[in-house]
């Protein structure tokens, strides 16, 4: 009686235990026992992973956070207050480093969210070929990133890629891709990340959606149809609603990634770009622990990091909770 | 009495009339070719591009093939960068953190979700929060923890435990377990639980066998996220000789100091083994992906 | 001729890491434990040290040549051990970041000039001052003083020098011959460099003749040399004040602005970064940029496929055509905090043996003509007096290349001017100075110079400020 109790959820299980036959026992001393050795026996299945999570995220996360208020030097650390801070914030890049995030972010979503879900729906409806076609869209997924992106940065060279030479062979204007010099948004230099990243990333977001795709009642299209709906008021009205979901799950999880971006513009033009227009915040943080002489040091891309943190947790914590309130 | 056969945006009705035929060949044909070439093309001149030579391979105009094979550089990047080595490492470190994944987080997500611990809420909080911080933010004080871990003060920098332990702090494995298992009816652990058996009994029997979708996930993301680890593998695993690295940081390593076509014969290589990995297990991937799209 | 390929600045060809190592200050002080890179003194009589970089795998040549001077090193050290690191951490300068961060660096590990505050900062370099003499370096004496300053803090030595570059004006001599210039006297003040680039840009067919760096810190880094040999100075000699808002600055940007807009003579596509002027080099598409001897022999014609016959040197333009200075830079080896004296002393004598000994190791000029590595360009220039003397014979002796070609870069014996403090940061901060000047047509130089200076100026005040 007591294991099936404990396996029922939170809240009710409260109401449950008052009233009923088993409600007088609990109050007993004596129950105490076999609840605690299910605790026992509970922490003994968490006790890798916590340990695992200590070790390697929450102490570092601790240490981290007391990194960026301090300083060293000469071999000393000491206290530097809010010294790191008022550091990164004037430092001008660090500007430049949200912008270029928040460029990155929004480009990604048109490319990277918008542009997965419409091509599943395309595979969706096509009744031939379903399987070649999901291979492919997932293969670059399977590529080590290095690879696909020292492809890309091949492609993209302005001299001899094979972009400027398929631009050039139709008569347009070249361009230099990753190596744009403009700052104005949409950047090229970002577009061109973008379409890397994209590219490699996308399988995986359209299998997922083609899977709650095909999860769709026939009848709703039917009964839409019936109303007089066209293709785009069938997505809009059926489609869309019923794989809410889903989608508002895989977007919280690529804006999280989105701004975390660092490896694409790394290995395609090292990072900074011309005119730091691919600089993300990341990136910033990687150059003040490694990259930079002794004008910056580790304890400011502590300090850099924090911020990160706590603009992603904000978002996070307002995105859980404008979509809460809807689901309910 | 409705429509009981399944159907999509576009009903089969629609598409067994001449136009819609008509339209659909079209667009058919469309997808593949356009898809075929946007996702293909690029394989073929990474494949292709490794067999030019030094000065062909950043010729200007580009050739479209390569005008003179020079097969050697394949066999010399194969050589010169340890790809051999590199392979084998990565997936070492790979199904290592994948088994360890598998151990330790599924039993804390069973834990959590079945076993309801005092302060489970706490730890799942704060294992879920960890999905917030970027990776990069930790790189250092986690080198520092890898490199003289508290209490025992043993370093791992150089062996394969800094890659798997780490691996087992991932929030997302926790997220997607912790949400599986809950998902399970509970009459079915209910009724084991009843006749008398232990969690452990009751997670071996009855829950693994039942999650073998969302394990399916896991196990996925949980490779590839190893397979594409980058800065991380640098760090821990750089600079030995035997090489100790993975096969993506080795690529780039080598693309520092290498002429262009060996760089992407070496990527070529790297391919490869995700390729026939992939042919290999396709339905198993494309299966767990789309559990993981419709439970998730 | 140095071993490893290694760009001057962390130039890589696509990674914007930096060359003049993060030595990441560390929040944690040395761990005092060593526990990892095999640094153990374990008995009194055997020394195993380790961290010495070596060539990797993926260029054979190298390493072999290396492997062979370690194994007759031990055999007539058998009471020593050497450990080698080949590449990763030697290429990668985010690798020994961390390791300084931990303590776990190498018992000797490898820098570039200017990073021995940070070393100091992070607690983790000895004091080898009563380590080095002319009895354990017997060169020590005749090594220049240009390559000991970065080394030694005070009075106090901490590491040794092994490499050092200076910069000067690499030609393409196919190109100026074809363009009916003389590649035996390359331009030396900006105006001839006009001249003679406008003269190969009417080669046409995608040729220029002149190129430079605007990203990845390579504009600022590539400015600074410029500004060095107008006899500028990016900083004050302290360091906290930034000074290149002068009449010689004005002058290598117009100079720059001039080549790109008057005379045509760059191509329209700026923004450029390490790599990509090498690869236009070997491909016969651009006739002079400013580099040091090593882009030809590491980058030019082993990666990049071009023909060592093609190219030459010359020094630095400058307005007067006497270069004033040059940026410079080099390696070093030092030493970690929590060496025993016997692995002190055995790394000073691989790094002597290996590194500054005439004849041998790097400087094995025989072997390397033998192993067909090219030989003969005048780099590491470490030396002075008699040491010097039978430093240029031996090359005279061995070189494969043509050393008239170099003639007018060796005998203008540019003064090396080292690279400011911050140095990475200054650059990035002139990157876009750069751009602007290569690419705006209506450039406004002073205002572009007054703008860097303000933000130089906010990066060295944090820096001194801890």
């Amino acid at each position: 009686m007591a294991d099936l109790v404990t396996l029922q959820p939170p809240g009710p299980r409260l109401a449950r235990r008052r009233a009923g036959a088993g409600g007088a026992r609990r109050s007993s001393p004596r129950s105490l026992t076999p609840r605690l050795r299910r605790n026992l026996s509970a922490y003994g299945f968490l006790i890798g992973g916590v340990v695992c999570f200590a070790l390697f995220s929450w102490y570092p996360m601790v240490r981290e956070f007391i990194m960026s208020f301090q300083k060293t030097q000469l071999g000393v650390t000491s206290w530097a207050g809010l010294a790191n801070y008022r550091r990164i914030f004037n430092d001008p890049t660090f500007w430049t480093a949200w912008r270029n995030t928040l460029e990155f972010t929004l480009l990604a979503l048109l490319f990277g969210f918008a542009v997965p879900f419409f091509v599943a729906i395309l595979l969706n409806e096509l009744r031939h070929a379903k399987g070649y076609l999901r291979c492919l869209v997932y293969l670059p997924v399977m590529l080590p990133p290095a690879s696909a992106l020292l492809l890309f940065s091949y492609f993209y060279d302005p001299s001899y890629g094979l972009f400027n030479d398929i631009l050039h062979t139709l008569h347009l204007p070249t361009s230099q891709w990753v190596l744009s010099p403009g700052t104005r948004w949409p950047t090229m230099a970002m577009i061109s990340v973008v379409i890397a990243a994209t590219w490699m990333n996308m399988g995986g977001a359209t299998l997922i959606y083609l899977a709650a795709l095909q999860n769709i009642p026939g009848e709703l299209y039917e009964a839409a149809e019936i109303d007089g709906a066209g293709l785009f008021r069938k997505i809009r009205y059926v489609t869309i609603p019923q794989t809410r979901l889903v989608l508002s799950m895989l977007l919280l999880l690529q804006i999280i990634a989105t701004m975390q971006m660092f490896v694409e513009a790394f290995i395609l033009d090292g990072g900074q770009g011309v005119n730091n227009n691919t600089e993300s915040v990341v990136y910033l943080i990687y150059q003040y622990a490694f990259a930079m002489s002794s004008a910056s040091n580790f304890n400011s891309a502590a300090a850099l990091g924090v911020v990160l943190l706590v603009v992603l947790a904000t978002f996070s914590g307002g995105y859980v909770w404008l979509t809460r309130t809807r689901d309910r | 009495m409705a429509d009981s056969y399944a159907r999509s945006l576009i009903s089969g009705v629609q598409l067994n009339r001449a136009r819609g035929k008509i339209i659909y060949r079209i667009v058919l044909t469309l997808v593949i070719v356009i898809f075929t070439l946007v996702f293909i093309g690029p394989l073929y001149f990474l494949f292709t591009d490794g067999l030019k030579s030094t000065q062909e391979a950043i010729a200007a105009p580009p050739t479209l093939y390569p005008h003179a094979l020079h097969p050697g550089s394949y066999s010399r990047a194969w050589g010169e960068f340890s790809l051999g080595r590199l392979l084998l490492n990565t997936l070492y470190y790979a199904f290592g953190a994948l088994a360890f994944q598998l151990v330790f987080d599924v039993a804390a997500a069973y834990s959590l979700s079945r076993l309801r611990p005092a302060l489970g809420n706490v730890i799942l909080a704060l294992m879920v929060a960890t999905l917030m911080i970027p990776a990069m933010v930790l790189i250092v004080p986690l080198y520092i923890t890898v490199a003289h871990l508290p209490i025992v003060n043993i370093s791992l920098i150089g062996s394969p435990a800094a890659i798997w332990l780490p691996s087992v702090a991932n929030g997302f494995n926790i997220f997607l377990l912790k949400r599986f298992f809950d998902s399970i009816p509970k009459e079915l652990t209910d009724a084991a639980a009843i006749d008398g058996a232990s969690p452990m009994r009751i997670l071996r029997s009855i829950v693994i066998p039942i999650s073998r979708p969302i394990l399916a996930v896991v196990s996925i993301f949980s490779l590839v996220a190893v397979w594409k680890d980058f800065l991380w593998p640098l760090l821990v695993e750089g600079g030995f000789n035997p090489p100790r690295e993975t096969l993506n940081v080795g690529i780039w390593t080598a693309s520092q100091t290498a002429p262009e076509n060996m760089v992407l014969a070496a990527s070529a290589i790297a391919a490869v083994p995700t390729i026939i990995f992939f042919l290999i297990f396709q339905r198993n991937i494309l299966a767990g992906l789309t559990a993981g799209g419709i439970r998730g | 001729m140095h071993r490893r390929l290694h760009g001057r600045a962390g130039y890589r060809k696509v990674a914007g890491v930096t060359v003049t190592a993060a030595l990441g200050l560390a929040a944690v002080a040395a761990c005092s434990s060593s526990t990892t890179s095999g640094s153990s003194a374990s008995t009194t009589s055997h020394v195993t040290v380790g961290g010495f970089c070596a060539p990797p795998s993926s260029s054979p040549v190298p390493y072999k040549e290396w492997n062979e001077d370690v194994a007759a090193f031990e055999k007539a050290n058998p009471n020593i051990t050497i450990q080698s690191i080949y590449s990763a951490q030697c290429d990668v300068p985010a690798t020994l970041t961390a390791q300084l961060a931990a303590g776990t660096e190498p018992d000797v590990y490898e820098t570039y000039f200017g990073d021995l505050n940070q070393a100091l900062d992070a607690g983790q370099a000895a004091d080898i001052t009563q380590y080095v003499n002319s009895k354990t370096v017997p060169v020590w004496n005749d090594i220049v003083p240009s390559a000991i300053a970065p080394v030694t803090a005070g009075k106090t030595l901490y590491g040794i020098p092994i490499f050092n570059y200076t910069q000067g004006l690499v030609i393409n001599r196919k190109l100026f011959t074809e363009a009916g210039l003389n590649p035996n006297t390359p331009p030396t003040t900006w105006a001839q460099v006009e001249t003679d680039a406008a003269a190969i840009t009417k080669l046409g067919n995608g040729i220029y003749g002149y190129g430079d760096y605007s990203a990845g810190n390579n504009g600022g880094w590539h400015f600074t040399s410029e500004l060095d040999a107008n006899g500028g100075a990016m900083t004050n000699a302290a360091g906290t004040t930034a000074s290149f808002d002068t009449t010689q600055g004005m002058q290598v940007l117009e100079a720059l602005h001039t080549l790109r807009f008057t005379d045509k003579a760059m191509s329209a596509s700026q923004g450029l970064a390490w790599g990509t002027l090498q690869k236009q080099m070997a491909a016969g598409k651009l006739g002079m940029y400013i580099a040091a001897p090593d882009d030809i022999y590491d980058v030019i014609v082993p990666i990049d496929g071009g023909n060592i016959n093609d190219f030459g040197m010359g020094p630095l333009p400058s307005v007067s055509g006497t270069p004033a200075g040059t940026l410079s830079g080099g390696d070093a080896y030092l030493f970690a905090k929590r060496d025993t004296p016997a692995q002190i002393e055995a790394g000073i004598k691989w790094i002597n043996f290996e590194d500054l000994t005439l004849g041998q190791g790097q400087f094995n000029f025989a072997r390397l003509k033998a192993d067909g590595i090219p030989v003969g360009f005048y780099e590491p220039q470490l030396f002075q007096g008699a040491t010097n003397t039978a430093y240029t014979a031996l090359l005279d002796k061995y070189t494969t290349i043509n050393e008239s070609y170099y003639s007018t870069f060796v005998n203008a014996n540019e003064k090396p001017d080292g690279q400011p403090a911050d140095d990475q940061a200054l650059y990035k901060s002139l990157d876009p100075v750069m751009l602007s000047v290569l690419t705006n047509p209506n450039a406004n130089i002073p205002q572009l110079l007054a703008g860097a200076t303000t933000a130089v100026n906010q990066i060295l005040a944090n820096s001194s400020g801890g």
